[in-house]
């Protein structure tokens, strides 16, 4: 904890930026904190509930962030491939941030949770992490903790859906996707849903109907999830965003594993990887295209 | 209390009376992935009564995130429009919990202010509520900094207040008496006063509310729209719109046409929210809200401001969903609370 203050005091003396976005205590747990000031970089914490993604706010819809100034921000593993997604879709210059990278043994889910890390309260995402280091960083802090408790619940759930029928996926699906609100509070906070101008917000032609009628909410939610294949950082933040739980992870993993089978491409924090959206490859599988 | 008790198996047997006669029985009900929400029960065994916040308000019973206001279909140069029923089916929720209730009874005014919502009212007359005093707060509740509590009357017709096998009831609308009275044979007799002081009392016992009193934030509001209060108070705000769609009194909506082929189509209204950049974004692609900070004061302006000085009361029942539903860490309380240090502050009283 020392070791992340000290730096985030000493980039911010010596001017190399001018906010340091971390995390503190809040009055719910760990939330993302702003620090300006040496005060304020002193209070900064990285401990296992900070689940919270902070690259989002690097985004220029920020604008009440942007005007804080040059920015460092800390990422966990997962969280650089959100900074590696936004280099390698050109949103953000490499050298327009700081990235200081903190050294992860995994988050619990709820960062209000007052409950120690553990199998039970262990984020989705962590189990079998494989980037526990974040390689795409300026500065490393932290000793390695032990690997996240737990194993993946997602792994279960989706070979669960996938031994079901069509109809029993379909009717999951319903009932899941029955409770959006269309609030598109997935995209807000989602690091890679950058678009000034989202599809869903074209109303010339209307693309996605905006109602969350069971029309309105498929069509929003497996555009997003067919817009995030091979783009998706599996940070968590959509479903953590969701005001109705809807577990989009589920959703967002199944499609990263078909890019990854169809196209060899994993989430990585390697911007210099190109995605499979980006690139062309003579030798991609076309036998789909009709 | 001025009214009677109820056992747990009389109340099963009145849920019974109610769906046999064609009433639809709403309650919150345990969804697989643990959490609670509002949905019609055919029985009491099925509903979990003092569970704590379903995930939506009981004002999504109301105002549905999307509803028909009416179709229309193109003949020639002709235009026919169906309207649609604003009459409703009889209704009773069982074991709103009582910030709910009451984010209904506020929402009345703005319903019924310029214009009657015929399909808010419609709903309103249909549905009889019935309101479980809550045991279940949490840090982030401070229901009686706005007024209300954890046995609060306001927007239920009746209370029920839990016993060691039943319920006390207290009869709170006229709506609520003729429930009773319908029914009068499934209610015993008054509940023993002292024990239900007692339990009352019970549930405010312990609890310590995040924000204190709200008078001085709500008198002080009005003159300080440029204050610099406000400066980065939304910092960490994604202007995703969760806090809106949990919230029990945040009720604008949007209205949409949506084609279904080319001579049909319907008019909706759907949920929306003043935390996104396009709430205001006008067309010539000037935004007045342009930054968050904006957008989230105009969230607690029309909350504990512009409400209270044209309808009387706040539009914040003290729930605590919008805090715990945030995924960037806002803290409604934790504003309120530097809104109020700013207002009491020497300086801070100057417009």
């Amino acid at each position: 904890m020392k070791e992340l203050r000290d730096l985030a005091t000493k980039l911010l003396a010596e001017g190399t930026v001018n906010v340091v976005l971390g995390w503190e205590e809040g009055p719910r747990g760990v939330r993302p904190a702003f620090a300006t000031d040496a005060a304020a970089a002193g209070r900064l914490v990285f401990d296992p509930r900070c689940t919270q993604n902070l690259v989002p706010y690097l985004s220029p819809r920020r604008t009440q962030v942007k005007k804080l100034g040059k920015a460092a921000v800390v990422v966990k593993g997962c969280d650089a491939r959100a900074v590696a997604g936004l280099v390698r879709e050109t949103q953000l210059a490499r050298e327009d941030v700081v990235v200081i990278g903190v050294r992860c043994g995994g988050v619990i889910a709820d960062p209000a949770s007052p409950e120690p890390l553990s199998p039970a309260t262990v984020a989705d995402r962590c189990p079998g992490c494989n980037s526990r280091e974040p390689k795409l960083a300026d500065h490393t802090v932290g000793e390695l903790p032990a690997a996240p408790p737990g194993e993946s619940r997602r792994d279960v759930r989706i070979a669960d859906l996938e031994a079901r029928t069509a109809d029993e996926r379909w009717a999951f699906w319903q009932d899941e996707l029955g409770r959006c609100v269309r609030c598109h509070a997935c995209r807000e906070a989602c690091p890679m849903c950058f678009c000034e101008r989202c599809v869903a917000d074209k109303t010339q032609p209307q693309w996605v109907d905006s109602s969350p009628h069971p029309r309105g909410a498929f069509a929003w939610n497996v555009t997003r999830a067919l817009h995030l294949a091979g783009r998706c950082v599996d940070c968590g933040e959509c479903e953590r965003a969701c005001p109705v739980d809807i577990p989009l992870g589920l959703l967002n993993l199944k499609l990263a594993r078909v890019a990854s089978e169809r196209f060899g491409y994993t989430a990585t924090d390697d911007p210099a990887v190109p995605s499979p959206v980006g690139s062309f490859q003579k030798d991609d599988a076309q036998e789909f295209i009709l | 209390m001025n009214g009677r008790t109820i056992s747990r198996s009389q109340l099963a047997a009145l849920v019974d009376d109610l769906v046999g006669s064609g009433v639809g029985v709403v309650a919150p009900v345990r969804a697989p992935d643990g959490r609670l929400d509002y949905r019609p029960v055919a029985r009491l065994e099925e509903a979990v009564l003092d569970g704590g916040l379903p995930r939506l308000s009981l004002k999504s019973l109301f105002l549905p995130p999307t509803e028909p206001l009416f179709s229309f279909r193109k003949s020639g140069p002709d235009v026919a429009i169906d309207s649609v029923p604003t009459t409703f089916p009889p209704r009773l929720v069982l074991g709103a919990v009582p910030c709910d209730a009451a984010g209904v009874a506020a929402l009345d005014k703005v319903m019924g202010w310029d214009y009657r919502d015929e399909l808010w009212f419609g709903r309103r007359e249909a549905t009889t509520i019935v309101s479980v005093a809550c045991g279940k707060g949490d840090a982030s509740c401070f229901c009686g900094a706005t007024g209300n509590g954890p046995a609060g009357t306001r927007g239920a017709d009746l209370l029920l207040l839990p016993l060691d096998d039943g319920f006390a009831v207290e009869v709170v609308t006229p709506k609520g008496e003729a429930l009773l009275s319908a029914h009068a044979g499934r209610f015993g007799e008054p509940p023993n006063e002292a024990d239900v002081a007692r339990r009352r009392a019970g549930l405010l016992e312990g609890r310590v509310e995040p924000v204190g009193s709200l008078a001085p934030v709500t008198a002080w509001l009005g003159g300080h729209f440029d204050d610099p209060v406000w400066d980065g108070i939304a910092l960490r705000c994604h202007g995703c719109g969760a806090c809106a769609s949990v919230c029990p009194t945040c009720h604008c909506f949007d209205i949409v046409d949506e084609p279904e082929g080319v001579t049909r189509g319907t008019r909706r209204r759907n949920w929306d929210t003043c935390q996104t950049a396009r709430f205001t974004l006008h067309a010539s692609g000037h935004n007045p809200r342009s930054v968050q900070d904006a957008r989230y004061r105009q969230r607690v302006l029309h909350k504990f401001s512009i409400y209270p000085e044209r309808f009387g009361e706040l539009l914040c029942t003290g729930c605590g969903r919008c805090s715990r539903a945030c995924p960037g860490g806002m803290d409604l309380p934790d504003v309120l609370g530097a809104i109020a240090a700013r207002a009491a502050a020497p300086a801070g009283g100057a417009a």
